[in-house]
């Protein structure tokens, strides 16, 4: 059984001009062990799906439909209240973007974790400090950043123990956020290495990494699922989807990412017309349709569905009609 | 841009309130003081209470203190605008001075405004008040005027300095635009909102602080205003004899005229916040 | 040698009795051709930006020169100069929003140009409508709009009309395209390339993207502390780095065709 699944999800922001589309129907499995990418550029809508995923869903934003089952639970009729008590920081963990700035200067990492801990149970704060100190040591981190305020650490250092601190009671499900954007190479890549360290020592089971850096998922992922206007557009282990992509709007994607390699000297740098679409009035039929480079005429009028191809592969588009 | 704005401004239920009581005490007062031309005339026999020919009763001379109280509000209201306009003058225009240009410049300005921001502003009022034998309206709203800049001038100084390092600016800059022309068309515009909440707690202060000196008898010596009105209970000793329509109406109103200018600004303030981070 | 840097240093004071000086750029010097471009790659805090605008006559070095065709721009007083100078040296900023002043139509960045150029009498509106077009925009698409009426892209595609409007010989583009979509960038990097094919103008990048400075530049040269460690054409960079710095730039940038160590 997959450690979350959701099944006709449909998450809308009702603002003053409309209703704002950004998760349309989407069914998405996550499975156990493996750490998911999920790519797309910026208003597509990755943030909110996986908000929604966690049923962090607060108005403007509401579940307008669908199913979410986490760990054998069905989470999304669960009110706000059991949610925070039961399900949060303990089954699933999101550690938003920029959560470096959610540390509060004034409060060491001590007591940022103390503050932390006592939401969910009540052990004394000795037993909160050596917990976090073992944790600290398996994942290796200083101890010493401990007794340190934020603005004593380096972004990295930071968000490695903003992690480390939201996996203390071992959730199964880790959802990062763009947890490397604002941050130098060499910090990124500390922080990359922890989180596969979080998998390797069994901590968590699976980790969902958002992002719109290609490059990073090679590193770290194992399956990519590409995401475009509020919709799923493919989804293939990490391999397979970047040597052999199926859908347009992946391939031009992967050929706009720039890395210092020689291959990408050679194939040169594509660039799609046009701009993501505004999600209060998306297109008809399939929404890259406008921008798409083998645009058909039923792109134009009918939304494709997600169709299984080639083992567990997934892909939208018409260019792979569904058998049926 | 500007009417859908101000349409969102207006849904705001603490500015409508207060906007409100503001410019209802203010169409009071113009149209009252033409109800009654000459307030300071005796109209009556002296410490009336309340009545219907007297609504508001009587002082010491006889004079009729609703009269007295609506003529009051109108030359506050006016030292108030005159007194604020002065230091908006004087604070904005050294603080744009002093972070555009910053070097000497700013640290000589900023030494000033820091000597006056020290002094005590009522010992200044005094000293200069007690000078002028005469004092109208206008007088008094130059010595107030000339003490409250400091804190504006520091603040727009802060904007321009934030906004100094901004890439538009360097734009403008590179454009090759002159300095006068880049503060009128790039900085003062989007320093408006600021400078307009800046106005309005002038004035709440500015109104205060003629009362403060009429109360110590430094206020004006022709006309009425608030100030006077309760300078006069004061020396009648109103308090004591209870004569509370006396000193009972000018400061409720004060405080409500003053109290709703802060509102006003707070709303504003909460208002335009948000806008600036979202665009 | 259409630019020349030499020993450019900017220190900043901190503190009125015991004065701690805090140096952002230290003793930098490089140089210039025409039609090259060339990035100066750095991570936050190397120095970079504060390198570029004292290039672009923006922040006031504390010792060193900057020589533009062989004048040392920092003597420039009168504003003539100051105009003829950014009318060949111009910049592109990082962040499409905050490089507009948002209570203005966009119309104003672009027509703000004519400030810098000499003949009065040609048509404006049919220059700046030019301009848009080749940056591959729709006049009507972006002229009476506020900026945040329109996308980053779109944004960043104005600041470039500017300059084709201005076609100066030297463009200083502080991280042009790290705001925008990925999808779109390249679109903005072949503007580059056509103003270089056209107007031989040499471009100045300042990244903190190894990956876009091996993917553009003639030379590359990488900033750390204020100083510049290493200089070279890109491949000699990737395949041969000297110092310290470098190697574990490079080795720390996340790679698409190959995999890290232990991962």
């Amino acid at each position: 059984m997959a450690l979350l699944e959701a099944k006709g999800v449909k998450a809308y922001y009702y603002v003053r001009q409309g209703q704002v589309k950004a998760v349309d129907d989407l069914d998405l499995a996550i499975e156990r062990g493996i750490t998911l990418g999920l790519a797309g550029e910026s208003g597509c809508g990755k943030s909110t799906l996986v908000n929604t995923l966690m049923m962090n869903v607060k108005p403007p934003l509401h579940l307008v439909e669908g199913t979410i089952v986490l760990d054998g639970k069905v989470i999304s009729n669960m009110d706000r209240s059991t949610l925070q008590k039961n399900i949060w920081g303990v089954l699933v963990s999101l550690v938003p973007q920029s959560a470096l700035n959610a540390l509060m200067p004034t409060m060491s990492i001590e007591g940022f974790v103390k503050d932390v801990i006592r939401h969910h149970m009540s052990v004394p704060d000795s037993q909160i400090i050596s917990m976090t100190k073992k944790r600290f040591e398996e994942l290796n981190l200083p101890v010493e950043a401990l007794s340190m305020y934020p603005h004593e650490l380096s972004g990295g250092m930071k968000q490695r123990a903003v992690i480390a601190i939201s996996t203390l009671l071992n959730p199964k499900l880790l959802i990062v956020d763009e947890p490397t954007s604002a941050l130098d190479v060499c910090c990124q890549k500390q922080v990359l290495r922890m989180l596969i360290d979080l998998r390797k020592t069994g901590i968590t089971q699976s980790i969902v990494f958002v992002t719109h850096d290609i490059a990073v998922l090679k590193q770290i992922a194992d399956w990519i699922t590409i995401m475009y206007a509020g919709k799923i557009v493919e989804s293939a282990p990490t391999d397979d989807l970047l040597n052999d992509s199926k859908h347009p709007y992946t391939f031009s994607l992967i050929n706009a990412v720039v890395t210092p390699e020689p291959e990408v000297r050679k194939r040169g740098l594509t660039s799609i017309p046009g701009e993501p679409p505004n999600l209060l009035d998306p297109p008809k039929g399939c929404r890259f349709h406008p921008r798409c480079p083998k645009v058909m005429d039923v792109c134009r009028s009918v939304e494709p569905t997600l169709v299984k191809i080639e083992g567990n592969r997934i892909v939208s588009c018409h260019l792979f009609p569904s058998e049926s | 841009m500007v009417p859908p704005i101000l349409k969102e401004l207006f849904k705001t239920k603490k500015l409508d309130i207060s906007l409100g009581i503001f410019i209802g005490m203010v169409i009071i007062s113009i149209f009252g003081s033409a109800l009654y031309p000459n307030p300071l005339a005796v109209a009556g026999p002296s410490y009336r209470p309340p009545s219907n020919a007297f609504p508001l009763g009587t002082d010491d001379r006889g004079r009729s203190l609703l009269a007295l109280l609506i003529t009051g509000i109108k030359n506050s209201l006016y030292i108030g605008v005159t007194a604020a306009l002065i230091s908006l003058a004087i604070g904005v225009t050294i603080g744009v001075i002093s972070g555009f240009k910053g070097g000497v410049t700013d640290s000589s300005l900023m030494l000033i405004t820091d000597l006056i921001l020290v002094m005590p502003a009522i010992l200044i009022m005094m000293l200069i008040a007690a000078y002028l034998k005469e004092r109208n309206p206008l007088f008094v709203s130059l010595v107030i005027g000339i003490t409250a800049w400091p804190w504006v001038a520091r603040a727009v100084r802060s904007q321009i300095m934030s906004l100094k390092s901004r890439e538009f600016m360097y734009m403008s800059k590179m454009a090759g635009l002159r300095d006068m022309r880049i503060i009128i068309e790039d900085l003062l515009p989007n320093m408006a909102s600021y400078i307009f909440m800046a106005f309005v707690l002038l004035m709440s202060g500015a109104m205060i602080a003629e009362a403060g000196l009429s109360m110590i008898g430094l206020g004006v010596t022709k006309g009425v205003t608030l100030g006077s009105v309760l300078y006069w209970a004061q020396q009648n000793d109103a308090v004591r004899r209870g004569l509370w329509w006396w000193f009972g109406p000018p400061g409720i109103c004060l405080i409500a005229l003053a109290a709703s200018l802060l509102l006003i600004s707070t709303a504003l303030d909460e208002y335009f916040s948000p806008r600036l981070k979202g665009g | 040698m259409l630019l020349e840097v030499k020993d450019l240093r900017k220190a900043f004071h901190v503190g009125l009795i015991r004065r701690k000086e805090i140096v952002a750029v230290d003793k930098v010097s490089f140089n210039v051709e025409p039609k090259k471009f060339i990035s100066l790659v750095g991570e936050s805090g190397s120095g970079k930006t504060t390198t570029a605008k004292m290039i672009l006559r923006l922040v006031q070095p504390t010792s060193g020169s900057v020589m533009f065709e062989g004048k040392d721009v920092w003597r420039f007083k009168k504003i003539n100069e100051l105009r003829r100078y950014w009318r060949e040296v111009h910049a592109i900023f990082q962040d499409p929003y905050a490089s507009y002043n948002p209570l203005h139509k966009i119309d104003r960045i672009l027509y703000q140009a004519f400030n810098l150029m000499e003949h009065s009498d040609t048509d404006r509106n049919k220059m700046v409508r030019e301009a848009l077009r080749e940056v591959g925009l729709r006049p009507e698409d972006v002229l009476g709009k506020y900026p945040h009426e329109l996308s980053g892209g779109q944004r960043q595609r104005i600041m470039m009309a500017r300059c084709y409007m201005l076609r100066p010989k030297l463009i200083v583009a502080d991280e042009p395209i790290s705001m925008i979509d990925a999808s779109t960038r390249a679109g903005v990097l072949k503007l580059f390339s056509k103003l270089r094919e056209e107007r031989n103008t040499s471009v100045i990048f300042i990244t903190h993207d190894l990956g876009l400075a091996y993917y553009v530049s003639d030379e590359i040269l990488i900033m750390y502390k204020g100083s510049i460690v290493e200089k070279g054409p890109p491949d000699e960079m990737m395949n041969n780095p000297q110092d310290s710095y470098t190697k574990r730039l490079r080795e720390d940038i996340p790679l698409l065709y190959g995999k890290w160590d232990g991962f």
